[in-house]
């Protein structure tokens, strides 16, 4: 399995390369009298090849980060980079294509485009991008993924796991250099969620790949390697290699 | 519940703004229609009025019978001049003067002739009437003519001829091209010309010279003496009057001249009322689309007022509301634009050569009404449908996520009502054409609706594969947009099909009117070819009434290097009942003119033999010798026999008289055309500048070789064809709306999948790409549908025509692939506002919204 992983994984485990971070990210709603500050300049750091989870409570700020990392959204001042490149010198094109090549997504809901196939939408990103869509890391993704009975079905005749987990492989197929997601298994049952959660392990793990998540289950984030606790657009807290009950210990302590 | 109707209305401005623009166009349309009519109307009425306001009564020859076309009115023959003192002596006859009138083209300083009455009004020649109530003219510079060389025209030819007092110039009649000075410029009542015709008057025995009535009047018209009524004076008058001769009031002429021009102008009513008609028909199809795709969007708003406790009639009702104030705000506007529509027309009419007297337009209370009526009852009844299927939403649809609603393939029963309804227009259609039924317009008109609605029914039905095929090559072509344009135009075939109907109607009659056209212009080509054996064809520009004096066809025939010239003369009588335009030509004629003839001989027709087209013989029974009773309007009662039959009648017509017969049965000598066959060896370009040489002496004279000729036969088609486009381009651009609000509206509901194309790597261009195919494959298949409905009203009608001369079925592929394309521009422009505004969708907005 190792031969999947991305070819520039050869940093020591003491220095992790960084994917993806921010400096003095700062982020305002509004004007004046109705002025809300999201973020209130975070400066932080994403691991290659880990599995990181934001947490924290509604209004905390921690999707809207996530937003603006991945270039969905522009800060109101301060930067962020996806490997080196500053985001805020991109271009709406240059952003668009950031984000076809260079990141995938899985959103809560409504991920896939409903008048197309599970496979049309694994490779839509590669299809828009004016690539063949059909090579074989796409047949990995799939595989890995246990797509392979379901490639032909439409999104309406899936499961909400299922679902999500196309979403997760079109997030794959480009291999982009991070992958966010926000609350992917926000609309799922507990099954499905720990299978799908399964997989976004199996990615990191087994395929190099790194991804951040946004989410507000302790047990969703227990599979993470690290969690970044947010309140009030700040970062108030980091743990790694966290269980569910340290989680929930934790989030405990944001209702005080 | 008003209120929420109200305010949905405002909260959709631009939405609103492309309904209510869609029903304006139509409801304008008929409201400058109805505008023009009633102003025409009556301007002309008052204008006749004016004319004839001293005349108290006519004396006339009385009406032989009724032209073939209603407009042509009554044919009468002429009165001797002779009655002129018996009826001046009558008592209570203050005054009296005999009219004549005739063709006469005036020939413009420029040497051009004046006028166009091949299409257009006529030219007329008449007599200089001394008696001023009597007389219809009142010179507004110069004099009355006092030689015979003088004459008095109107002031609209003074104006285009630039004819003043004093020019000398010519003057085409019967006798030969004839100089004459300008004496003096007169106008009518208040028009400088009645209804845009040209005027020569000369003086009275030259007029009747040249108008080939020597010792005869057309009329006397009459002045009544003081206390003498109008009616009193016509029943003292008649009882001097021979047999065959009639008095009437000057009333009565009066309102037959306002009543034949009404009947000569209805056919230009009618024609804009269909187009009025098709426009509001194709707002209405825009009108249903967008009140059911608003209808299915508010479907959790819909169910939340039920859940709070608001009936399904109140539901109905505010959905009514809503429409009735879009159907009432499109038609009041419609009805101003409407006055600029009119005022547009009446430009237009001014410039075909129809002179209207300055007049303000006049509004009708009925206009009024009839287009509020239109406009708002079409909305209403567009919107009744959607309405009802707002009212069925139960209150748990509030509770419900996501937009649900039926994407609607079309239900079995649906498909047989569909094609019941199609199977029925068909048959209407094809009845009108073939059946020989009473009003057969009105049934062809009602079918081809049918054919419409029917094919609309069934169009979600056919909308999926259509869109199938339509998008197949697009995937290869664009890649992924291709693909999911495809995708996005099957995704929801009810509303592509009902996006795509509104194009299909105006594509339809532009297929079907480019088929007819190109069908009777291959025929007119094929008649030509088929019936003319000669090399050229000398036409007097001059219509029906006009034409060549005979001496141009003996110096034709005269010439060197010509074998044959034949003049074809053209007259209406009435032939076993029926009338008719019967043509007539000497033997020289059918050597170059090649009718097929069947059984006898055109070399017989002597004075009293016809020659008749072998379908009509058919028809009658009547064999060669058979004797036919007919009337003409010089000569009475008459009866020809049958010496000919033939089986070409594209050229020479259905009946046709020898030139010793037309003598005797028509005061006319002018030939309508000339045809020329140059002697053998000479070259057709010598032939030309011989024959030249001589048309010189009559200005307006086309010479015209075969090709020439051909498309001189055709122009009238052309010219019919670019108004029927202009005016269905009027059609084509509310269903282009219709297809744009469609896309706007269907890509308000997919604000998330567009937010989720755009977040994993769409580019703006590749989502614009996707709308613009995607309304391109709308466009298309409304197009298609349109060419299909088109081939088969053109195939009908052509099929029908095939004894009036439209003997080839052409569909013109170059111009049928030129309408296909420009639909796809067309759709692809529709696409341009609802994909640049999709483009323009905040990417994050899209993704989370909820």
């Amino acid at each position: 399995m190792s031969s999947l992983a991305l070819e520039s994984t050869t940093g020591t485990p003491t220095a992790p390369r960084i994917a993806a971070h921010t400096v003095d990210a700062t982020k305002i709603y509004g004007r004046g009298q109705t002025e809300v500050c999201a973020l209130d300049g975070i400066t932080v750091e994403f691991e290659a090849q880990r599995f990181t989870a934001i947490m924290g409570p509604s209004g905390s700020g921690k999707s809207t980060l996530l937003h603006c990392v991945a270039g969905l959204d522009a800060l109101t001042a301060g930067s962020v980079f996806i490997g080196d490149d500053d985001l805020r010198t991109m271009s709406d094109r240059q952003l668009t294509q950031l984000r076809r090549d260079r990141i995938g997504f899985v959103f809560q809901a409504y991920n896939l485009v409903p008048t197309l196939t599970a496979l049309e939408n694994v490779t839509l990103p590669l299809r828009l991008a004016g690539r063949k869509g059909n090579d074989d890391w796409v047949h990995t993704v799939v595989d890995i993924m246990s797509l392979n009975d379901r490639l032909t079905h439409r999104p309406a005749e899936m499961s909400g796991g299922q679902q999500q987990r196309v979403a997760v492989a079109r997030a794959l197929a480009t291999r982009p250099e991070i992958i966010f997601g926000d609350e992917p298994t926000g609309n799922l049952d507990s099954h499905s969620s720990g299978e799908v959660l399964h997989f976004m392990r199996r990615a990191v793990d087994e395929m190099g790949q790194t991804i951040v998540m946004v989410t507000h289950d302790p047990h969703a984030a227990s599979y993470a390697d690290r969690i970044l606790f947010l309140a009030d657009g700040r970062v108030v807290d980091e743990m790694r290699q966290p269980t569910t009950e340290q989680v929930l210990e934790r989030m405990k302590r944001f209702g005080e | 519940m008003l209120t929420t109707a109200i305010r949905n209305l405002w909260a959709h401005k631009l939405r609103l703004m492309a309904t209510v623009f869609s029903i304006m166009l139509g409801v304008a349309f008929m409201a400058g229609t109805l505008v023009l009519t009633a102003t025409m109307r009556t301007t002309f009425d008052n204008l006749f009025a004016d004319m004839y306001q001293g005349t108290d009564a006519v004396v006339r020859a009385q009406s032989a019978f009724e032209g073939p076309q209603e407009s042509t009115g009554a044919q009468r023959g002429r009165i001797d001049e002779s009655l002129l003192p018996v009826v001046s002596r009558v008592d209570g006859v203050a005054a009296a003067s005999g009219e004549v009138s005739g063709y006469a083209r005036l020939i413009a300083k420029d040497g051009k002739a004046l006028g166009n009455p091949t299409n257009g009004a006529p030219t007329i020649g008449t007599n200089w009437t001394d008696n001023t109530t009597l007389n219809q003219f009142h010179i507004v510079e110069g004099r009355p003519p006092r030689a015979d060389n003088e004459v008095v025209i109107d002031r609209k030819s003074a104006r285009d001829g630039d004819l003043w007092p004093g020019t000398t110039t010519t003057v085409l009649v019967q006798g030969g091209p004839m100089r004459v000075v300008i004496a003096g410029v007169g106008r009518f009542g208040t028009a400088d010309s009645p209804g845009g015709a040209t005027v020569v008057a000369f003086r009275l025995p030259v007029a009747q010279r040249v108008m080939g009535a020597v010792g005869k009047f057309d009329s006397i018209n009459l002045v009544a003496d003081k206390g003498v009524s109008q009616t009193e004076l016509v029943q003292r008058v008649s009882s001097v009057l021979p047999k065959g001769v009639e008095a009437v009031t000057g009333q009565t002429v009066t309102e037959e001249s306002q009543s034949a021009l009404r009947k000569a102008l209805g056919f230009f009513y009618t024609f804009l009322l269909i187009f009025a008609v098709v426009a509001v028909l194709v707002g209405a199809f825009m009108m249903f689309n967008t009140f059911s795709i608003t209808v299915q969007q508010r479907t959790r708003e819909n169910g939340l007022l039920r859940a709070l406790g608001a009936s399904r009639r109140q539901i109905l009702g505010a959905q009514l509301v809503e429409a009735g104030a879009v159907g009432l705000l499109a038609s009041v506007v419609g009805i101003f634009a409407g006055l600029l529509i009119a005022l547009g027309l009446k430009r237009l009419l001014v410039a075909v050569g129809i002179d209207i007297p300055s007049q303000g337009l006049v509004v009708t209370s009925s206009t009024v009404l009839i287009c509020l009526l239109v406009g708002v009852g079409i909305t209403l009844l567009s919107a009744l449908s959607p309405a009802r299927k707002a009212a069925k939403v139960p209150p748990i649809a509030a509770m419900q996520l996501g937009v649900v609603g039926s994407t609607g393939y079309g239900s079995k029963q649906r498909i047989y009502v569909g094609l019941t309804v199609l199977g029925l227009g068909a048959v209407a259609l094809l009845l009108g054409l073939f059946g020989g039924v009473e009003r057969p317009m009105l049934i062809v008109g009602a079918g081809a609706l049918l054919v419409f609605f029917g094919v609309s029914i069934l169009g979600r039905t056919v909308s999926l594969p259509l869109s199938r095929v339509i998008g197949a090559p697009l995937p290869r072509l664009r890649g992924i947009t291709g693909e999911l344009a495809r995708e996005n135009a099957m995704r929801n075939p009810k509303r592509t099909a009902a996006a795509a109907s509104a194009l299909m109607i105006g594509v339809g009659l532009v297929g079907f009117i480019t088929i007819f056209v190109s069908s009777t212009k291959a025929s007119i080509n094929d008649a030509i070819d088929r019936g003319f054996t000669g090399d050229l064809v000398v036409d007097s520009g001059g219509g029906i009434a006009g034409g060549l004096d005979p001496g141009l066809a003996q110096r034709v025939g005269a010439l060197p290097q010509v074998e044959t010239a034949a003049g074809l003369r053209v007259g209406i009588a009435q032939v076993d009942g029926k009338a008719v335009i019967i043509e007539s030509g000497g033997s020289d004629l059918f050597k170059i003119m090649n009718v097929d003839v069947r059984q006898g001989s055109m070399a017989e027709l002597g004075r009293d033999g016809i020659g008749v087209y072998h379908k009509i013989a058919d028809d009658n029974g009547w064999q060669i010798g058979t004797t036919v009773p007919a009337v003409f309007a010089k000569s009475g009662h008459n009866t020809l026999r049958v010496a000919a039959i033939y089986d070409d009648n594209a050229q020479a017509g259905d009946y046709v008289l020898g030139s010793a017969g037309y003598a005797d049965n028509f005061d006319s000598k002018l030939d309508n055309k000339v045809f020329v066959q140059a002697k053998s060896g000479v070259p057709l370009a010598t032939a030309v500048a011989a024959v030249k040489h001589i048309t010189k002496d009559y200005p307006g004279v086309k010479v015209l070789d075969r090709a020439q000729y051909k498309s001189e036969q055709s122009k009238a088609f052309d010219q019919l064809l670019a108004l029927v486009y202009a005016l269905l381009g009027l059609a084509i651009i509310i269903a282009l709306l219709g297809i744009a609000n469609t896309l706007a509206l269907s890509i308000g509901e997919r604000v998330r999948e567009v937010g989720l194309l755009r977040a994993v790597g769409m580019t703006r261009s590749q989502l614009r790409t996707t709308i613009r195919w995607e309304a391109v494959i709308i466009a298309l298949q409304g197009t298609v549908l349109g060419l299909v409905i088109g081939l088969f009203f053109g195939w009908a009608l052509v099929a029908a025509m095939g004894d009036q001369g439209v003997t080839v079925f052409r569909v013109p592929a170059t111009s049928l692939a030129v309408v296909v394309l420009l639909a796809a521009l067309a759709g692809a422009l529709a696409a341009v506002q609802p994909s640049r505004r999709a483009a323009k969708l905040d990417v994050l907005r899209a993704v989370v919204s909820d």
